[in-house]
């Protein structure tokens, strides 16, 4: 019998404020254990916790940028349980009012992904186990997290696959997030269940937890899968349960749960008044939000005649997009641009790290300078290309590389010259091209490409030698 | 009605051993608790409804750093530490 995959997705972003949701100590991450602590984020009796105005502000924004419904009323709620992570033995969530509801995020194959809401909630702190012990660092205790959550509505991994990255690159784009799975900036659990092809009704899920990475969560989510459908093969039952995925052994296993019951007793914050949004200051922020990736990139692709897998690139990263954005300023050829950054800036912006900061020595201006001598026909691609490599290299303008003699390209009369001199000189080149040999014309087109210094014009150097050569 | 079964799950979110025989006497206990609790739903009221006592709304703060305790001072309430961490002993 064939399954097919069902999964669900809880993913938890930790937003870029600069302060925790309910204290104004630093969000920074890392710093030497229990430094970034006050009162209220170690849960001191007496303490009264104080909403940052800029998470609201953001949780608002990444609700908008997934076409969510924001709600007027919301409120927040504290879930108990108890375990060391959590100071007050309860964290300070959304339960029945979150702040977003009813969005989706759109997948390349049509498919919606619907999200059920997304509310804001409070970060655990961090805990070591070590020596048979725990150590605790509330560092990371109170930093603010949106929970965004989805329907059941992946049918594959590939889709689970796309609707990270997609997330991803919304909340970047936006500036609420870094979303460093690594860092632990973004987390996801995913609910995942199997069923007979052609069956509506869902199957018994299980959550796993613990994946920092796409590729890990496509792995735990492909094992998972198979496990499930192993046990029902097998004739037994799948027993819901949560399971921490292990990159190492590329296997789940069941986690021992932080409360027996599940029984977290919801109730409201009385500390934390309403929060009440009217439709003004939505739309109010809504004009405030940049152009989404997605709706970039199809505008790269229409307007600046760029092939899709370049423009996907460029929108990948924010600080790229607005590099590209920039040093395509007044030109009339955004597709060249488009080349030098992902032909050549790219190699030596390898990580992705890299990709984010997007920290390179020849500035959007400096690089509009080249094209734009390049458009006027002052230079030649291939000049141009080895131009921007000094460039890269140095930081300087490229006027610093680019002399007299270099400019306006070869006349047609010297052009004739130096292709009918290349063909004199290589007479067994020329038989090769004669016989077939398509590849043996690189050679003229290399010695004439030398004789100009630069200078000429492949394509037309090519076209002339073809010419001559009858 | 509070149920033995109720102050067994209560004990066990609570982290708290509860022996076998004081069960019944909690049992009790706990529905004259909730007894009392409950006279409140007998007291009149105007029949609106209302979120908080100060009828406050959209009390918030600004998004600015403020410097965070030393360490020293966060620490000093710990049961337990080492090494500039709360120390959480595995009794397991």
């Amino acid at each position: 019998m064939k399954y097919e995959l069902v999964a669900g997705f809880e993913t938890h972003v930790e937003l870029s404020t600069k302060t925790k949701i309910f204290c104004s100590c630093t969000t920074a991450f890392g710093g030497e254990p229990n430094t970034h602590c006050c009162p209220v984020c170690i849960g001191l009796p007496g303490t009264l916790p104080k909403l940052n105005r800029q998470v609201v502000k953001y949780a608002i924004m990444a609700g908008l940028a997934t076409n969510c419904e924001i709600a007027e009323v919301a409120k927040m709620d504290r879930k108990n349980y108890c375990y060391p992570d959590l100071p007050k033995a309860y964290q300070i969530s959304e339960y029945d009012k979150p702040l977003c509801e009813h969005g989706y995020i759109q997948l390349s194959n049509g498919r919606k992904i619907r999200i059920l809401r997304i509310h804001i909630e409070e970060d655990a702190g961090k805990l070591v186990h070590a020596h048979g012990d725990t150590y605790v660092d509330y560092n990371r205790g109170g930093v603010p997290l949106i929970e965004i959550v989805t329907e059941p509505d992946f049918r594959s991994v590939d889709e689970a696959r796309e609707y990270v990255e997609k997330l991803q690159l919304i909340m970047r784009c936006i500036g609420v997030s870094d979303c460093r799975m690594q860092e632990g900036s973004m987390r996801c659990d995913v609910n995942i269940s199997v069923r007979p092809e052609g069956s509506d009704k869902l199957g018994t899920r299980t959550e796993i937890k613990n994946m920092n990475s796409i590729n890990n969560i496509a792995k735990a989510m492909e094992y998972e899968y198979e496990r499930q459908v192993d046990v029902i093969e097998n004739g037994g039952k799948v027993i819901q349960e949560t399971l921490r995925y292990d990159d190492a052994s590329n296997t789940t296993s069941s986690m021992r749960g932080k409360e027996d019951a599940n029984d977290y007793r919801y109730f409201r914050d009385p500390d934390l008044v309403t929060i009440l949004t009217s439709r003004e200051e939505v739309e109010e922020i809504r004009k405030t939000l940049p152009e989404l990736p997605e709706v970039k990139k199809e505008r790269y692709v229409e307007e600046y005649d760029i092939p899709e897998k370049d423009a996907s690139l460029l929108t990948k990263y924010r600080k790229v997009s607005e590099y590209f954005d920039e040093a395509i300023e007044g030109l009339k050829t955004p597709k060249t641009v488009s080349n030098f950054i992902i032909g050549s800036i790219f190699r030596r912006v390898e990580t992705e790290k890299d990709k984010e900061s997007f920290d390179v020595a020849v500035s959007p201006k400096q690089l509009n300078e080249l094209v734009k001598m390049l458009e006027d026909k002052k230079i030649q691609n291939n000049l141009a290309k080895k131009t921007l490599e000094k460039m890269l290299d140095t930081g300087k303008p490229c006027t610093e590389f680019i002399d007299e003699s270099d400019l306006g390209g070869v006349d047609d009369n010297a052009l004739a010259q130096m292709c009918q001199s290349a063909i004199d000189s290589n007479p067994a080149a020329v038989a090769d091209y004669k016989g077939g040999k398509e590849k043996a014309l690189m050679a003229l087109l290399g010695n004439v490409m030398k004789q100009s210094r630069g200078k000429a014009d492949a394509q037309a150097v090519r076209a002339k030698l073809i010419e001559l050569i009858g | 009605m509070v149920t033995r079964e109720d102050i067994e799950n209560i004990a066990i979110l609570s982290k708290l051993f509860v022996a076998e025989d004081e069960l019944d006497d909690l049992t009790k206990q706990m529905q004259e608790i909730v007894e009392f609790a409950d006279a409140i739903n007998n007291a009149p009221d105007s029949g609106e409804e209302f979120d908080n006592i100060n009828n406050l709304s959209n009390v918030f703060r600004e998004d600015e750093v403020v410097e965070s305790l030393p360490s020293e001072e966060i620490l000093k309430n710990a049961p337990e530490q080492a090494e500039d961490h709360f120390l959480v002993r595995n009794h397991a």
